[in-house]
């Protein structure tokens, strides 16, 4: 589901003046107990995988096999993750700064990318610009794996495979993000400001820089923690082009732990071990979200749909 | 290849809020013509090197053949032609056809009830309820059907433990059907909290006044929700629908990672986006693989171009 | 070979054909090749121990591509043998992902290595017509390197005249089996398959939760080791265009009858291996025996650890009573690339981290990869140890045997990515479905024969 990791941004009618009800949760109202437990079981349902996998977590590799899933058996949670963080000389944690690595840099830079290119195709009437939008918003149609190869073969051709480029370069394009900012850009940057600015006299790119951006950070935010999230996430892209254990994002590195499992000479049976590093994979995001709350509402709400 | 839902979307702040002065090729419209290209160039760059040039590649390697003996040749449309015939492609193209009637409305559903249901303001603990149902979206795919794999897991996994402990039969998680409304869930335990969290920015957006009249009149939160709530964030939902027409013909991840469970249930075939990649890494056919691609690409474009219309039909109805 | 260079010269004008450019090299470096020529060996003379001498002495650094854990261990051996050779060992994935990776780098040209793991069954493909990557190792190698190996394993790696991977590990089939479970049951080790038929029906139905064994649904390797064993030779490759693709004959039908039956009538399972509901089943008494390679014992010793010592292995039920006969099942060579700059010093490391006594015996005893080599596998050391997993049995010893009794002579397709990954779909699922087994090995021939046609094979 590639396409479904991208900002996706929200419009409503785009005629409505911005009296968004902020505080319409916050207005006492009858608590409906029916709707609660039922959006509560709901809930429960979408953290009941989390929660096996915490107690799988805690289990070797023998109790995982015999014992009940959804309850502890010993405790050995400690030697587990002990195991993920020093086998095969800590590569674990060189996958996790990998991770934090490729995520960080392709959000900020598709974020800006996305907000400069956004912001222009909203704001200015240039030839070819709307030819241009179109072409960037069809490209989200095309599958995949008709530009694995050949992307492939180009990163080899230029000496890119194997390198955090052939992760990053990608990552930098999202014809999402560009959408977004457009629809965001075109509300939260009044024109009347921009025309104000020029007759100061100041120059075209600095309007952007010193007025605009200000104004379009909630929106780039939003990109911003979707291009993250997506980054992180990918699998299929970094499968490709990455040949070193040593540049493996979490992902890539621990589906290879898992594919040890597959028959063979050699072969070894990890599964306690990526259970418990994809507990500590997941970690980051998790406490990102809690604590980025606020962010997600307010980038979404203002920035998707205010427009 | 350029047209696409959001173009429709956007036009209206397209059109009201491009600037409209035009004086000819002032000194100052040049000016922002090159600010504005100044503006797109690196994310066009970037984009002409990680998109158009590949798509260009790929669309060159789809008229030759490649054989293991006697190497590369042009053969015109023929790649084409054989994928249109070929049952592999078209019955993955059908299952993707099948899942989307099944999945999608399953997995937008849900977004919406929820939505709504943390916008009514009518819930306890709304907050865990919209923080718990989003963070799947924080879990790589990888690991979701890992998770999922084992829970499913017809002779340990804990579902098949207490189904046994209660004396019900083990669900077949695994065989012909089962996999399919196996793999449904796992897309929907993923994407649900996704889409809930674009309804519910968009349902936030909504001025209050707009139903508070029908509060006064007495109309029911259900009957607000259902007639004043969801007409007004219909862009939102049509959004959500044309990215999950999107993602569903392009799945991969979990029906690939699947695979060693259910090998020979999941046949190579079993999503066209599945099929392409193993005719290229499997059967060495990059060529073929190309043209599949870019057949998969239209069968995109028509749908979401389809859903758009009819969505656009509808609206002019009501 | 190109049919059209002026499209693929102007293409490469835009910078994006990089397969292309990859291809001419192969195509125009060897100067007259002909189409097929890579996997024919070559009658170049013996490398000169000067040369080898000198290249071992020049500071040089090799990549070697390998999925064998805790290898480092040997390649630290050999660098400290040859100070001046760094070795970079890269996991790039075990199974298909190493495969198709090694096949992306050599047809794009850019970051193949110098030395790479190489199945068995997948040399042929590498050495094919304009993909014939692999070099051949018939120079660089000693004159008594074919005394060193049983003939069987020789056979595996000298093809069409040329050596293309200096053997590793290998598989040799045995019978790993509960013995306490077998005891309960009143059961000895089969000898012949028959009987084993018998006891699989007569076990199962005294214990209705637990099967004699299990017929893989997705497990084309263990279906062609019985193939093997039971003298069927499927499948043969000239080095050129031709293959013989015979996976229907009456004597595999027979087999796979054998196992169609079984999975039919219940008494056998038709689970999928290797994953992680296997693994369970393995470690909570699913099954009572485990046909399976010499690599089997120590994974299953890692992950069934509360069944400790009710294990022990035997040799393979026969096809024929009295018999003694055996198969193989995976194990790996270490094979040089063409693509490499520095092939004396590669095909030294592929030499020596498998030849040299000290290195093998250390895959053997801490790796626990199954060594191919004659001298350990009659070394104590090796064949001495007593595994507490099997009640003390002496488990290597008893496969070294088993090595010794593998039947000789058995060929691979040049793509066999695609026979096995085909097995899935027609007689994987014949076992999975419980139909027609011998109808979906029909279909597998089917398909194995369309794809060589389409790929321009001569089928014979």
């Amino acid at each position: 589901m590639t396409a479904l990791d991208e900002p996706t941004p929200l419009t409503t009618t785009g005629t409505r003046t911005p009296s968004v009800h902020e505080d319409a949760g916050d207005k006492p109202r009858r608590t409906s107990w029916v709707l609660t437990i039922v959006v509560l079981l709901l809930t429960c349902y979408f953290l009941f995988p989390l929660y096996w996998l915490v107690v799988a977590s805690t289990k070797s590799n023998a109790d995982l096999f015999s014992s009940f899933g959804l309850w502890f058996a010993d405790f050995s949670l400690v030697d587990n993750v002990r195991t993920v963080l020093t086998f095969q000389d800590g590569v674990y944690i060189r996958w996790f700064l990998n991770s934090i690595l490729y995520a960080v840099v392709s959000g900020v830079g598709a974020a800006f990318l996305a907000t400069a290119a956004g912001y222009a195709f909203a704001k200015y009437d240039f030839p070819g610009g709307k030819a241009l939008f179109s072409i960037v918003l069809g490209a989200i149609m095309v599958p995949t794996t008709a530009l694995a190869i050949p992307t492939y073969l180009l990163f080899a051709r230029a000496e890119l495979t194997d390198t955090y480029w052939a992760i990053i370069l990608p990552s930098l394009v999202s014809p999402f993000g560009v959408f977004l900012m457009r629809v965001y850009a075109a509300d939260a940057v009044d024109t009347t400001l921009i025309e104000a600015a020029r007759v100061d006299g100041v120059g075209e790119l600095r309007i952007f820089f010193t007025v605009a951006l200000r104004l379009l950070m909630p929106g780039a935010v939003t990109v911003l923690l979707f291009a993250l999230v997506s980054t992180w996430n990918n699998y299929f892209l970094p499968l490709l082009m990455l040949n070193s254990a040593q540049l493996f994002p979490l992902p890539v590195g621990l589906a290879q732990w898992q594919a040890t499992a597959a028959g063979g000479s050699g072969a070894q049976a990890l599964f306690s071990t990526v259970i418990t590093g994809s507990l500590l994979s997941i970690i980051p995001l998790v406490v990102a979200f809690l604590f980025l709350q606020r962010y997600w509402q307010s980038g979404l709400a203002t920035g998707g749909v205010k427009a | 290849m350029t047209t696409t839902v959001p173009t429709r979307a956007v036009a209206p702040h397209g059109a009201s809020s491009a600037p409209r002065a035009r004086r000819g090729l002032s000194a100052s419209r040049r000016r922002q013509i090159g600010a504005a290209y100044a503006l797109v160039l690196p994310f066009l760059v970037l984009f002409v090197a990680m998109v158009v040039v590949p798509l260009v590649y790929a669309g060159y390697l789809s008229f030759y053949k490649k054989k293991l003996i006697g190497g590369t040749s042009f053969v015109g449309a023929e790649n084409y032609l054989r994928a249109l015939t070929d049952p592999s492609f078209l019955s993955g193209v059908g299952r993707m056809g099948l899942f989307l009637c099944v999945q999608v409305p399953l997995m937008l559903v849900l977004s919406l009830f929820t939505a709504l249901a943390l916008d009514s303001g009518m819930m306890k603990l709304a907050k865990v309820a919209r923080l718990g149902i989003f963070v799947p979206y924080a879990v790589p795919s990888v690991i979701a059907t890992l998770m999922w794999g084992y829970i499913y897991g017809p002779d340990f996994g804990p579902i098949a433990q207490m189904a046994r402990g209660l004396g019900l039969g083990v669900p077949p998680f695994f065989s012909g059907t089962g996999i399919f409304f196996s793999i449904i869930n796992i897309v929907n335990w993923e994407f649900v909290g996704y889409n809930m969290i674009i309804m519910y920015a968009a349902l936030r957006s909504i001025p209050t006044e707009l139903y508070e009249a029908a509060r006064v009149d007495g109309a029911s939160e259900t009957r607000i929700a259902l007639s004043i709530k969801i007409p007004l964030i219909r862009p939102a939902i049509l959004l959500t629908v044309i990215f999950s027409v999107i993602g569903t013909f392009q799945l991969f991840n979990e029906p690939n990672l699947m695979r060693t469970l259910a090998p020979t249930v999941i046949g190579s075939d079993w999503t066209p986006n599945l099929y392409a990649y193993n005719i290229a890494f499997v059967n060495q056919d990059a060529n073929y693989a190309a043209a599949l691609a870019f057949l998969l690409g239209i069968v995109i474009m028509i749908i979401s171009y389809a859903v758009q219309l009819g969505a656009q039909r509808k609206e002019r109805r009501a | 070979m190109s049919p059209s260079p002026f499209t693929r010269r102007k293409f490469l004008l835009t910078g994006a054909a990089a397969a292309s450019s990859a291809w001419f090299l192969s195509a125009c470096g060897g100067g007259d090749d002909s189409p097929g020529q890579g996997s024919s060996g070559s009658a170049a003379p013996q490398v000169a121990q000067a040369d080898i001498d000198k290249a071992m002495d020049t500071a040089t650094t090799l990549t070697f591509w390998t999925w064998v854990p805790d290898i480092g261990n040997e390649v630290k051996m050999f660098m400290a043998k040859y100070p001046k050779i760094k070795v970079d060992v890269v996991n790039v994935g075990q199974g298909a992902p190493h495969y198709q990776k090694l096949r992306t780098a050599i047809q794009s040209g850019q970051g193949a290595p110098d030395v790479t793991q190489m199945e068995y069954q997948y040399i042929p493909s590498f050495t094919l017509g304009d993909q014939g990557s692999l070099l051949d190792l018939t120079p660089y190698a000693p004159a008594d390197l074919q005394s060193q190996y049983p003939e069987w394993v020789w056979g595996q790696v000298k093809i069409n005249n040329g050596l293309w991977g200096i053997p590793q590990d290998t598989g040799p089939m045995g019978l790993l089996y509960r013995d306490d479970l077998f005891t309960e049951a009143g059961l000895k080790a089969p000898a012949t398959w028959d009987e084993f038929g018998a006891a699989a029906e007569s076990y199962h139905s005294k214990n209705p939760k637990s099967w004699l064994f299990n017929v893989a649904q997705n497990q084309p390797g263990q279906l062609v080791a019985y193939l093997w064993q039971a003298g069927v030779r499927p499948f043969s490759f000239d080095g050129q265009q031709t293959v013989k693709i015979d996976l229907a004959s009456d004597q595999a039908k027979t087999v796979v009858k054998f196992f169609g039956d079984l999975v039919n009538s219940g008494a056998a399972t038709n689970d999928a291996d290797f994953n992680d509901s296997w693994y369970q089943g393995l470690a909570n008494g699913k099954w009572a025996s485990l046909p399976i390679a010499a690599w089997g014992p120590v994974f299953l010793q890692g992950t069934a650890g509360k069944t400790s010592g009710k294990w022990r292995a035997s040799t393979l039920p026969q096809w024929k009573a009295g018999d003694n006969v055996s198969s193989n099942w995976g194990g790996s060579t270490d094979a040089v690339l063409k693509l490499s700059k520095n092939q004396i010093a590669a095909s030294q490391l592929a030499l020596w981290i498998n030849t040299n006594k000290d290195s093998m015996l250390r895959f053997a005893n801490e790796q626990f990869l199954f060594p191919p080599l004659k001298s350990v596998l009659s070394d104590p050391q090796f064949t001495g140890q007593e595994a507490k997993f099997y009640g003390g049995q002496k488990v290597n010893e008893k496969f070294a045997q088993i090595s010794d009794t593998v039947s000789t002579e058995f060929g691979w397709l040049p793509f066999m990515d695609f026979v096995y990954s085909n097995f899935n779909e027609t007689l994987g699922k014949a076992f999975a479905d419980k139909s027609d087994a011998v109808a979906g090995l029909q279909a597998w021939q089917d398909g194995c024969a369309k794809y060589a046609k389409d790929q321009g094979f001569t089928v014979s």
